[in-house]
């Protein structure tokens, strides 16, 4: 017998064994996966630069670009291709209509230089190669055009940088407030318990959008006391920052809430009290036997959290209260491209796409979020 | 029980006080006000603005309005709004009726689909119906309101245009936005409100999904635990019939908490129906919020923030009560 098969398995190990098993979390798994590898890299797979457009030929509102596959002249397959577009008015409606110009095709190359769109891989490394793109005057977009003519693929790849990030850079604000105030208000009990939770009821009893939409649009105006404390000039990066503070803002009563609860339990753990007979302090107390108990329930809360804070981002984005619109672009506000056309959306269906990662995203946070508690959940192992 | 609804009526004062202060507060964190708005505006003159600051009190320290507006306040008067020059409660009617008939059609809906869902899927654990629920629920549950909504309205204007192909038949089969049809003034009093629950359907519907989602999966949860729980073993061993015993025993003690927990949800029900409000234009709250927001019409702000927070207290209180009604160890603890 060797020395790892005497060993008993950790809380972890056997949690991730259970984990594996569970078919759907791991689909959840690796469709997240995906999308944070393609934010990542989103630089790279757009074949164009978040805000470039073209004023002529004109290219707003055009719909996703037909992709070839046979030869005209042969019949037979070939490497991809598109046709440039021309745009013409409709003889009875004029509306402005797009036909697909036959005369000469363009193959899809991969790996092109664009200058004109460069980008940096996490800050860090430069580059003007993107994974495909089409020779000039011809455009490939995937997934159409908004009204301005910016490519939707593109800004949907660029969009995950600040509506899949937003969710958990919001979800460590709220987890610190929630672990400080719930944590002092469970180990501490008596009055301090009393006043935090008082503070928590409050904030509770205003409801969740309103606090969220005031907090949102007053934060935005550079006359606001965080802005003047720091000197902030409420620049993109500021007004992201803002967001953030305000999505952990608004959800961290609840954290604290159950983080109370579970503590209460956990003080009444005759392991707590054994600590105590020991002479241990609180600080060890805390940091040594509390702390280490709550880990796995944390990991459970913090993934289920995402997907809520993931939403009311793009909730305030598509009221126009989210990061800034001017170098950033979230699945919410390239969303509000839609609501903007109102009714005639029929004609231009493609400006909804943005909402389908949005949903993949708050479907595969709360899928991973079941895995993982049942996983940790002794009573459901299999 | 009388002595319990009074102690828990004292006891949403603080919070009530609470709340107040916090709103008021979070309304006067940025500077500047609506006569400052004014000013930006051409051929304003110096007076007007010093008469509108005089007016409304707006250079006063913090605790003077905090005081002045939580008496008119108790007096039942929420001030008055600077953009429209009338009284908050008469800008803030309108809107707050066209939201609850909103909240209470997604209600009802709610309960209507939620609860036969989950019987259904809990009679059949695991079997092909109660996946489809499940993923159904998973759906419902992730899918955004707002996005939900837009695409409906893109999905019955695609029908439109089948339909009016195949059968030559030219109009939407639901509306999808606004509150009222044109003509409205002039219908009689029935017409009208056939009118106004027409055009909720669909808004009701979609801020309705979620709340049938999760409750779908909880009633299912409740009720696969009670069936494989004693006392319907007993009461099969009696030889009751399955109707019986699923409808009777199982579904009743499942759904107490979800029908006197009416209450919780209308606070998520208000907050989770404003971008459908926005989406749809639907009059209602939130629209009008964030145009008062934009021009700094604090007191409107702080009319729907304060009426929306009586609103929920009122909503748990019931809720609370329900609870001790059906558990008598509430009552008493």
């Amino acid at each position: 017998m060797n020395k790892s098969e005497r060993q008993s398995k950790s809380q972890y190990q056997i949690a991730w064994e259970q984990f594996r098993r569970h078919k759907i979390a791991l689909w959840g798994l690796a469709i997240l996966g995906i999308m944070y590898f393609l934010t990542i890299f989103a630089g790279f797979v757009a074949p164009y630069g978040l805000n470039e457009y073209r004023r002529f030929p004109v290219t707003a509102f055009r719909p996703p670009t037909k992709i070839h596959w046979i030869n005209p002249e042969t019949g037979k397959l070939t490497r991809p291709f598109v046709y440039d577009t021309k745009d013409e008015r409709d003889p009875v409606t004029r509306q402005r209509v797009y036909k697909e110009d036959t005369s000469k095709t363009y193959p899809i190359k991969f790996f092109v230089k664009r200058p004109e769109a460069s980008y940096k891989i996490l800050g860090i490394w430069r580059s003007d190669v993107h994974l495909f793109g089409v020779d000039e005057p011809a455009r490939i977009f995937l997934w159409g055009t908004n009204n301005l003519g910016k490519d939707i693929f593109s800004r949907v790849l660029y969009g995950g940088q600040v509506s899949l990030v937003i969710g958990i850079l919001a979800v460590w604000v709220s987890l610190l407030l929630g672990l400080f105030f719930g944590g002092i208000a469970g180990y501490y009990g008596g009055w301090v318990d009393d006043i935090i939770m008082r503070l928590v009821e409050v904030l509770d009893a205003i409801p969740g959008l309103f606090l969220l939409i005031v907090l949102a649009s007053l934060l935005r105006d550079p006359r606001n006391p965080i802005a003047q404390t720091f000197g902030l000039k409420m620049t993109s990066s500021d007004i992201f920052l803002m967001v953030v503070i305000v999505l952990g803002f608004v959800g961290w009563g609840g954290l604290a809430r159950t983080i109370r609860s579970f503590l209460l339990t956990l003080r009444e753990m005759d392991y707590t009290y054994a600590a105590k007979a020991l002479g241990a302090g609180d600080t060890r107390i805390i940091w040594q036997h509390l702390l280490p108990g709550t880990a796995s329930f944390l990991i459970v809360t913090i993934t289920l959290a995402i997907p809520g804070f993931i939403l009311a981002e793009t909730g305030l984005s598509l009221i126009g209260l989210g990061p800034s619109e001017v170098d950033s672009a979230s699945w919410g506000m390239l969303l509000r491209d839609a609501t903007a056309r109102g009714l005639s959306i029929q004609f231009v269906p493609w400006l909804l796409i943005p909402g389908i990662p949005i949903f993949l995203a708050i479907l595969s946070w709360n899928l991973v979020g079941d895995g993982l508690r049942d996983a940790f959940d002794p009573r459901k192992r299999k | 029980m009388l002595q319990y609804i009074i102690r828990r009526f004292f006891y949403l004062i603080p919070t009530f006080i609470g709340a107040t202060f916090l709103a008021f507060l979070i309304t006067q964190l940025v500077p500047g006000d609506f006569c400052d708005q004014k000013a930006l505006e051409a051929n304003v003159r110096p007076e007007t603005i010093a008469r509108c600051k005089a007016r409304y009190g707006t250079e006063d320290p913090f605790i003077t309005k905090y005081v002045r507006w939580m008496g008119d306040l108790l007096r039942g008067d929420l001030g008055d709004s600077f953009a429209s020059n009338q009284p908050v409660s008469n800008v803030i009617r309108r809107p707050i009726y066209n939201s609850m008939i909103l909240v209470i059609f997604s209600l009802i809906l709610l309960y209507l689909f939620a609860i036969p869902l989950g019987v259904f899927s809990a009679v059949r654990q695991y079997s092909v119906a109660d996946q489809t629920v499940s993923a159904f629920s998973y759906f419902g549950l992730a899918i955004p309101n707002f996005f939900f909504a837009l695409v409906l309205i893109l999905a019955l204007f695609l029908l439109r245009g089948f339909t009016r192909d195949n059968f030559g038949y030219n109009e939407l089969i639901l509306p999808v936005a606004q509150m009222t049809s044109s003509g409205f003034e002039q219908m009689s009093s029935w017409a009208k409100i056939k009118d106004i629950l027409w055009h909720a359907i669909l808004p009701a519907f979609v801020i309705a999904t979620g709340g049938i989602a999760g409750l779908t999966r909880v009633l299912r949860a409740q009720m696969i635990e009670f069936l494989q729980s004693d006392f319907i073993r007993t009461a099969r061993a009696k030889g009751l019939d399955d109707r019986s015993v699923t409808y009777k025993h199982a579904l009743r003690p499942a759904i107490i908490p979800f029908v006197a927990g009416i209450g919780g949800l209308l606070p998520g029900l208000i907050s989770g129906g404003g971008l459908v409000e926005v989406v749809m234009s639907w009059p209602g709250i939130t629209p009008v919020l964030l145009e008062s927001l934009g021009r700094q019409d604090i007191y409107v702000v702080l009319g729907f923030t304060i009426i929306s927070v009586i609103l929920l207290m009122i909503g748990n209180l019931i809720s609370d009560i329900l609870l001790a009604v059906v558990d008598p160890r509430i009552r008493y603890s």
